[in-house]
């Protein structure tokens, strides 16, 4: 019964059957849902321990993000006035409103966790270097946009949180040199925060940003290609284990043939051996699904149980007390306010030092990282390989002083923005004033 | 001599034509983003009369300011800190200025204690409208010695 059932969808569907293993390929390649697939993909590249699938895990949480984002686009009212009710209504009173809003709010929380923690695996398994190095690259677009993203993402709910973000994040602008107060004059479109300021913001949240993601991500899936596949594979094809096989004519499966240079079904299947991958469909189609659906159901079952904070709505007259960033934003409010310098009679401000410079330099460190490192072959793809020690350390330090700054922030400061250890209470403040 | 064919001419021109139209198109595009009307509120404004504040320091939160007042004199500081933008407040005990957001504190004068603030809070000039309200003017910034003493009321 079911050998029949399965006939029938066959005849219905495809006209006609691959008789071949290279048919097959020729078959995912000229399908057009699966053709960006290649049609066979290494045994190596579907390792849960090498990639951890963070990249994956990524991608499905920014189409979490589009789908439930489009959807919030029907109640959210970017006005001054109308925001913060709208949030409300969705919370309150529009059916579902709420698992919508609160899906939306923790798949972009998860995802600045994982993209941050996929940029550590690459790191970790030294699959940055050479050729790779412009895809690292692309990947630092990616987290900075998915910042971006993040940031201009919390500001439109108009409430008290959304409005002294917007207000230190823009003063962070403002103290760029000499292009500051121009640029803090365009974030706003005047003056002093408003109107302008919060439709700007929106249109960069829902249309210019994530539309840069989609194609920086396209590029960087395409990359992954031209580079020949995940860095574990390097080593594997380099690897004595693997016999040599006959020359087969380097023929890509590509739409028209046309493109130049390697790709991974060439690389992949001619070198590493027909017995060490399998087809992309239905193996790498069926594991794209499940981390699908873990990730799906993990943000739902935190939007089921936990609620998307929303604060006051925005009163430009009343900061509250202690005003906090967003975790993955602390480390950098801790850093201005910790950085401000006074040399003889100049001072130089946090927000220049700790909010521009600071974090431009680590970028900018990250960005030229693949071209400092001089690790050996050997280490593409392995996870923290003895000769890297150093450079791992190195990653590593900065990581961890980022996440004790993002703890003091969170756990530390009350009031004023004093320390106050775990047992020790914060003092009870007069409200208002 | 050089010659230079018509045709080549009249393709440079052509293809420089269509290139400054869409360079046209793009500056017009990206000048619409600088306002020209700005629908701010004005900056110079009303606080209420001098008898609506009594001594000492009082918030005005409209403002995001404080009157500072002693007997016949008073003087505006602004509630803005200098460091990136949060509204500071007034503890009396202290007594000092205080801001939320990364820990500035202020002597009531405005200059620094402590913490990342790189300037001393702002004071602004002070007048009386001809219908007997505190008029302060945020475009001119006074020295925070500054102090304005309102005429003593005329009969009506
Ligand atoms: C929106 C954010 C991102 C998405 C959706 C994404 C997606 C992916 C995916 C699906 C892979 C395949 C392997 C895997 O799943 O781990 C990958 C690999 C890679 N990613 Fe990303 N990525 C993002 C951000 C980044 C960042 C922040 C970096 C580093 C700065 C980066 C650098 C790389 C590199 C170099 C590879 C090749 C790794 C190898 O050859 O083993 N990506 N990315
Ligand atoms: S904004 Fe006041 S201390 Fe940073």
């Amino acid at each position: 019964m079911k050998t029949r059932l399965l006939s029938l969808w066959r005849t219905l569907t495809w006209s006609w059957t691959p008789i071949s293993e290279r048919e097959a390929g020729e078959a995912v390649v000229r399908n057009f849902w699966i053709h960006w697939f290649p049609a066979k993909v290494a045994d190596q590249s579907f390792s849960w321990s090498y990639s951890l699938w963070l990249g994956t895990i990524s991608l499905v949480l920014f189409f979490i993000l589009t789908v439930t984002g489009f959807l919030l686009m029907f109640f959210y009212v970017p006005s001054v006035e109308r925001a913060y009710w709208s949030i409300k209504d969705l919370d309150f009173s529009v059916s579902f409103g709420w698992l919508l809003r609160n899906q939306h709010r923790w798949a972009a929380h998860l995802m600045v966790a994982t993209v941050f923690l996929h940029m550590a695996r690459v790191f970790f398994t030294c699959a940055y270097r050479g050729r790779r190095a412009l895809n690292w690259q692309v990947g630092i677009t990616l987290l900075l946009s998915t910042l971006l993203l993040s940031f201009t993402g919390y500001l439109l709910p108009w409430d008290q949180l959304a409005l002294w973000a917007i207000t230190v994040g823009t003063n962070i602008a403002k103290e760029a040199p000499l292009v500051g107060d121009w640029i803090y004059f365009l974030l706003l479109g005047g003056n002093v925060i408003g109107q302008e300021t919060l439709i700007r913001f929106y249109v960069f949240h829902v249309f210019i940003i994530p539309g840069f993601v989609l194609l920086a991500v396209a590029y960087h899936m395409w990359r992954i290609r031209k580079d020949g596949g995940l860095a574990a594979l390097d080593r594997l094809e380099s690897s004595a284990e693997i016999k040599e096989k006959a020359p087969v004519p380097t023929k890509t499966y590509s739409l028209f043939g046309l493109a130049k240079g390697t790709s991974v079904q060439v690389k992949g299947v001619d070198k590493i051996g027909e017995e060490n991958s399998l087809f992309a469909t239905p193996h790498l189609l069926r594991r794209i699904m499940l981390v699908f659906l873990v990730t799906f159901t993990a943000t739902l079952l935190l939007a089921i149980f936990f609620n998307a904070p929303l604060e006051e709505a925005a009163n430009p007259s009343v900061t509250p007390n202690p005003a906090k960033a967003p975790w993955y934003f602390l480390w950098l409010q801790e850093l201005v306010a910790d950085t401000t310098l006074h040399l003889g009679k100049y001072t130089i401000s946090g927000g220049l030092i700790g909010g521009i410079l600071i974090p431009g330099l680590l970028l900018l460190l990250a960005a030229l990282w693949p071209f400092l490192d001089r690790s050996s072959p050997q280490s593409l793809g392995v996870w923290f390989p003895p000769e890297r020690r150093t450079q791992n350390w190195i990653f590593a330090v900065i990581v961890i002083a980022i996440i004790l700054l993002m703890y003091i922030g969170v756990a530390m400061r009350g009031p004023n923005w004093k320390i106050y250890w775990p047992w020790q209470n914060w003092p009870q403040l007069p409200t208002l004033l | 001599m050089v010659t230079i064919a018509r045709r080549t001419v009249l393709k440079v021109i052509g293809q420089l034509s269509v290139f400054g139209a869409f360079l046209i198109q793009i500056g017009g595009a990206v000048r619409a983003f600088i306002p020209n009307v700005l629908y701010e509120p004005p900056k110079k404004f009303k606080v209420g009369k001098p008898e609506d504040y009594p001594e000492g320091v009082n918030f005005v939160p409209e403002h995001r300011l404080f009157t500072v007042r002693s007997a016949n004199e008073f003087g505006i500081i602004s509630a803005v800190c200098t460091h990136l933008g949060c509204t500071v407040r007034w503890e009396s005990k202290v007594p000092e200025f205080e801001c939320p957001c990364h820990g500035s504190h202020f002597r009531p004068d405005g200059t620094v204690i402590s913490g990342p603030a790189p300037r001393p809070l702002a004071w602004f000039a002070l007048s009386l409208s001809p219908d007997g309200y505190l008029v302060v003017d945020r475009s001119e910034q006074v020295a925070s010695t500054y102090r304005f003493s309102p005429p003593a009321k005329e009969k009506a």
